[in-house]
């Protein structure tokens, strides 16, 4: 958190309606390289859509997102060269069912970078080992667990290579015993330097991991700071409040 | 037996009406004639009549020296008719048309071809024969059918005549040599030694030789055409040429002008006066219906028969045109002529005033009438009386229906319209009506085919059947038609056809065993299975194409590309296919001035109906695909195409399979709809064969068995190889 590090991403009163019904209304951040920042907030504050304007998943209404210097909001912008570098994860895995554990990790990578299939294979093997499930390299989708799809999921938003990591509650829909291990995982990328934006109801997580923690209710960024002094000590009544209910 | 003497009878009724009718008004035209022309009566004049020397068959001198040949014995003839004398000349060709226009000569007849720069000079009777050149090769020599054959080979023709610059116009083209003789005897014997492969000439000369014993036999159609006529100075002798042309169409109508061809041309004589020009060669799309035993009906074989099919044919044969006769039904077979889908009609058309609003109608070929016929163990019907309270069954369009509603108030029975005469049978004979109006050589026919029933009442209403084209279109062919027919009648071919029909009516099939009639039928019927799989899998693969066009419009999320998609979806979901089929093989080409086969047709139809439901199974197999799936996709960099391609369509597909499989089966069995076309696939051959023979029960059992069997395996097929490829 040194003041010369590189801005990654940059948000300026990002507003986002659907039809009449404004989810976000002027949010204003700025993410550094390196930076792992937690969103938390009541389900309805807008974590999510927040998160999925960052690569465009969702059309911004106004304000401006730009990310590593591109302005995605600019038509000009070539959405899918940025999408390469940021991976997102989604509460539902979303892997690929009609494709091998190698093949979702290797679809990006071998389509986009033109891989050749043993140096797509090699990669995906690499990214396995990095989320300890080399052994399930051939394996479907269908016959793995929720934690182990979820890793899967990380590896392959990893192939490649992003900058930036997009985590939408990425254990919510797990068995408690399952959280774990993908934590772990997010923790070792967290520790190798990756910038990441988590929205997660993981509270240990956010306290442990992260550098920043924002607190979102009603689409507005009502709190935010060091996640240990925040968390202990709320100054807004919305976040003592959801605080209150969650801890 | 009842019925050839009724058909005998009423054919001798009508010739002699039609006796009557000339008779009145050749009187008629005598009287006016006569006032026309008051101060020159030809009546015991004599004039003079100029003509060639020598042009064997029309003028020549016989062993005695006497001028002899179809013009001669024509002039001589119609002189005799009209009661004026002739003074022949033989001046040779021109000084024959010199001895006219310097008045030396009254008329001309010298084989004289009617062209535009002679009618400058002189005035021309109606033609009295279409002459051509043709080509004729050794009797024995079967090796030459066509100008093909003739590569590499020498042929021969007559100095200065047409044979000549024909054959001479072709020779490169079709690779032969052409050698110009100056006299016809060198020409055969040329032919008849095997030095040259062919001759052509004229056809009469050709004719002429051939009928009397040059060995040799014509091989092609007529070519370059010219027609004979007589001829009178421009603006003279106005009575001569009107009485010939009098004499000439009573000696057509009373067959005594094809005799004197026969005399001089033998078998090659044309079957009527001549050849109507300008059928020759061409073909004619004919319409008719498919099951109006015995007018139109399929034989065991599969193969159109019946009265029309035999007298266009015959027809078509003399004219030298070929037929391409389509079955369609009654009333597709006139839309299919209004629409400019066939030529002509033949279908046992009675000949009303409504109609000739619409069709030019040719000369009458058949007297019909219509009759009640009753289940034949019903005695409680015999007359319209019996009738009361009760319902009864008429064809749609016929003669029976209008007779039978003209008269339902007055005996207090309901009438019911059926399209097909099986239908109406069977309705009688499970007695869910009670009698059937129909054609009297229909009734009589079914009877004979055994379908339970019996005449009871005298023949009602007579009407007259007429070929038919479209009002103001194809008078050639109409033209031919009633030429062919009258030179049939003239020579009994005519009468040898219906008696063939309704003498000896063809009694097989109702008495055979189910295992006979289907060992018989099922040429046809594997036929018709062979077509409704070709049009089904023609339709799939275009409304395949179609439904992942328009799907993905659809799933698109550009407003205006889903309209046009959803619009295309509910047309074609909103109408009903036999709608569709109609618009495509009538509607569509009658408002564009195109012709569509009905395979085309019914290929467009399907595919595009197919097409409108494959649309949905597509876009319903997209949209099933979670969401989460291309989010995935897009997050990872790939753009929305790759995303389609790689991530949805896949899986997609996985969840269209069955839905494909199913529209599959509906394609295959909407085919059947196309019968109503005279698509002969497997519906239609049923339909056909029932026409034949009746036996509704046995024949619908087979034709859904089939449909049952072929439906079944494929669908066992296309699911093993769905669960082979979607594991």
């Amino acid at each position: 958190m040194s003041e010369s590090a590189k801005t990654m991403i940059e948000v300026t009163d990002l507003h986002k309606s659907f039809g009449s019904n404004e989810v976000l209304k002027g949010i204003s951040t700025t993410i550094n390289q390196g930076e792992v920042v937690a969103v938390i907030g009541p389900s309805g504050s807008g974590k999510s859509t927040f998160l999925r304007c960052l690569n465009l998943l969702e059309e911004v209404t106004s304000g401006k997102v730009i990310v590593e210097g591109r302005d995605l909001t600019d038509k000009n912008t070539d959405i899918n060269q940025v999408r390469q570098k940021i991976g997102m994860v989604f509460q539902h895995f979303n892997l690929f069912p009609h494709q091998t554990v190698a093949e979702n990790i290797m679809l990006a990578p071998s389509m986009l970078k033109k891989l050749s299939k043993t140096e797509a294979r090699s990669r995906a093997e690499s990214l396995l080992a990095q989320v300890k499930l080399s052994e399930k390299i051939d394996a479907r989708p269908a016959q793995l667990s929720g934690g182990q799809k979820q890793r899967v999921a990380i590896a392959r938003a990893l192939a490649m290579d992003p900058d930036i990591m997009l985590f939408d509650e990425p254990t919510s829909a797990l068995d408690p015993e399952m959280v774990g291990e993908v934590l772990d995982v997010m923790k070792a990328l967290a520790a190798a330097g990756m910038t990441m934006v988590v929205v997660t109801h993981e509270m240990g997580f956010a306290r442990e991991v992260s550098d920043r923690l924002l607190f979102m209710a009603d689409g507005r960024v009502v709190e935010e700071g060091d996640p240990r002094e925040v968390l202990a000590n709320p100054q807004n009544d919305r976040t003592k409040d959801f605080l209150a209910k969650v801890l | 037996m009842h019925i050839s003497h009724r058909s005998r009878a009423s054919a001798a009724r009508t010739g002699a009406l039609i006796t009557l009718l000339l008779g009145f008004i050749g009187m008629t035209f005598g009287v006016s004639a006569l006032q026309a022309h008051a101060e020159g009566p030809v009546e015991g004049q004599t004039f003079v009549i100029a003509t060639d020397t020598t042009f064997a068959p029309f003028e020549f001198r016989d062993a005695s020296g006497d001028m002899t040949g179809i013009d001669m014995d024509l002039i001589r003839e119609i002189a005799q008719r009209k009661g004026f004398n002739v003074d022949i000349q033989a001046l040779g060709f021109d000084a024959a048309l010199q001895a006219v226009t310097s008045g030396q000569a009254d008329g001309v007849i010298a084989g004289m071809s009617i062209t535009d720069a002679r009618k400058e000079v002189f005035d021309f009777s109606a033609p009295y024969f279409s002459s051509g050149v043709q080509m004729a090769v050794r009797a024995d020599d079967s090796s030459i059918t066509s100008y093909e054959d003739l590569r590499g080979k020498t042929v021969v023709a007559k100095t200065g005549a047409e044979g000549l610059s024909f054959a001479q116009s072709i020779a490169d083209q079709y690779g032969f040599t052409v050698k110009a003789l100056g006299s016809a005897d060198t020409m055969y014997a040329e032919v008849a030694s095997g030095n040259a492969a062919a001759v052509f000439d004229d056809y009469p000369v050709l004719a002429y030789g051939i009928a009397q014993g040059n060995g040799l036999k014509v091989v092609t159609p007529k070519e370059q055409g010219s027609s004979y006529g007589f001829a009178v100075l421009k603006g003279s002798n106005a009575e001569l040429l009107q009485a010939f042309n009098e004499g000439l169409s009573e000696m057509k109508a009373d067959g005594s002008y094809h005799a004197l061809l026969t005399k001089y041309l033998g078998s090659n004589a044309p079957a009527d006066d001549a050849q109507v020009e300008g059928v020759q060669g061409k073909t004619f799309v004919i319409a008719t219906d498919t099951t109006f035993a015995p007018f139109e009906y399929r034989n065991e074989s599969g193969e159109m028969t019946g009265i029309d099919i035999d007298l266009i044919n015959e027809i078509a044969r003399r004219q030298g045109f070929s037929v391409d006769i389509r079955a369609l039904g009654f009333d597709a077979a006139l839309q299919a002529v209004t629409s400019g889908q066939a030529d002509g009609v033949i279908a046992g058309m009675s000949i009303t005033d409504a109609r000739k609003e619409v069709f030019d109608f040719s000369a009458p070929y058949f007297d019909s009438g219509v009759q009640m016929a009753v289940r034949a163990d019903d005695d409680t019907i015999t007359s319209y009386e019996d009738l009361s309270g009760k319902t009864v069954v008429a064809k749609t369009g016929a003669e029976g229906l209008t007779f039978a509603q003209s008269i339902a108030d007055q005996y207090g029975f309901t009438v019911k319209a059926l399209d097909k005469a099986d239908t109406m049978y069977s309705e009688v004979a499970t007695g869910n009506a009670a009698a059937v109006f129909d054609d009297y050589p229909v009734l009589a026919y079914g009877i004979n085919q055994g379908n339970g029933l019996k005449i009871v009442t005298p023949k009602e209403q007579g009407s007259s059947y007429g070929f038919a084209v479209l009002k103001g279109s194809n008078p050639e062919l109409l033209q031919a038609f009633n030429a062919g027919l009258s030179g049939m009648q003239t020579d009994g071919t005519y009468q040898a056809i219906i008696d063939k029909y309704l003498k000896a009516p063809d009694a097989g099939g109702s008495s055979q065993s189910f295992w006979g009639l289907l060992v018989q039928s099922m040429p046809a019927l594997l036929k018709g299975l062979l077509l409704t799989l070709a049009a089904t899998a023609l339709s799939l693969v275009f409304a395949s194409v179609l439904g992942v066009v328009f799907g993905f419009l659809k799933v698109s999320g550009n407003k205006i590309l889903q309209s046009i998609a959803s619009v295309y979806v509910d047309i074609f979901r909103g109408t009903p296919l036999l709608v569709q089929a109609f618009f495509f093989y009538f509607g569509l080409p009658t408002a564009l001035g195109i012709k569509l086969d009905v395979l085309t047709a019914g290929v467009i139809t399907l595919s595009l109906n197919a097409g409108a439901y494959m649309t949905e199974i597509v876009r319903g197999g997209i949209q099933s695909v979670d969401t989460g799936q291309m989010e995935a996709a897009r997050s990872l960099g790939l753009n929305w195409m790759q995303s389609m391609r790689k991530i949805i369509v896949p899986q997609a597909v996985k969840i269209m399979t069955p839905s494909f499989i199913n529209q599959f089966v509906i394609t295959l069995k909407d085919t059947s709809l196309l019968a109503v076309l005279g698509f002969a696939e497997l519906t239609y051959q049923g339909q056909q064969i029932i026409a034949r023979n009746f036996r509704s029960f046995e024949v619908w059992l087979i034709v859904g068995a089939m449909y049952f069997i072929v439906i079944s395996a494929l669908t066992k097929l296309s699911n093993r190889i769905d669960r082979r490829i979607n594991k």
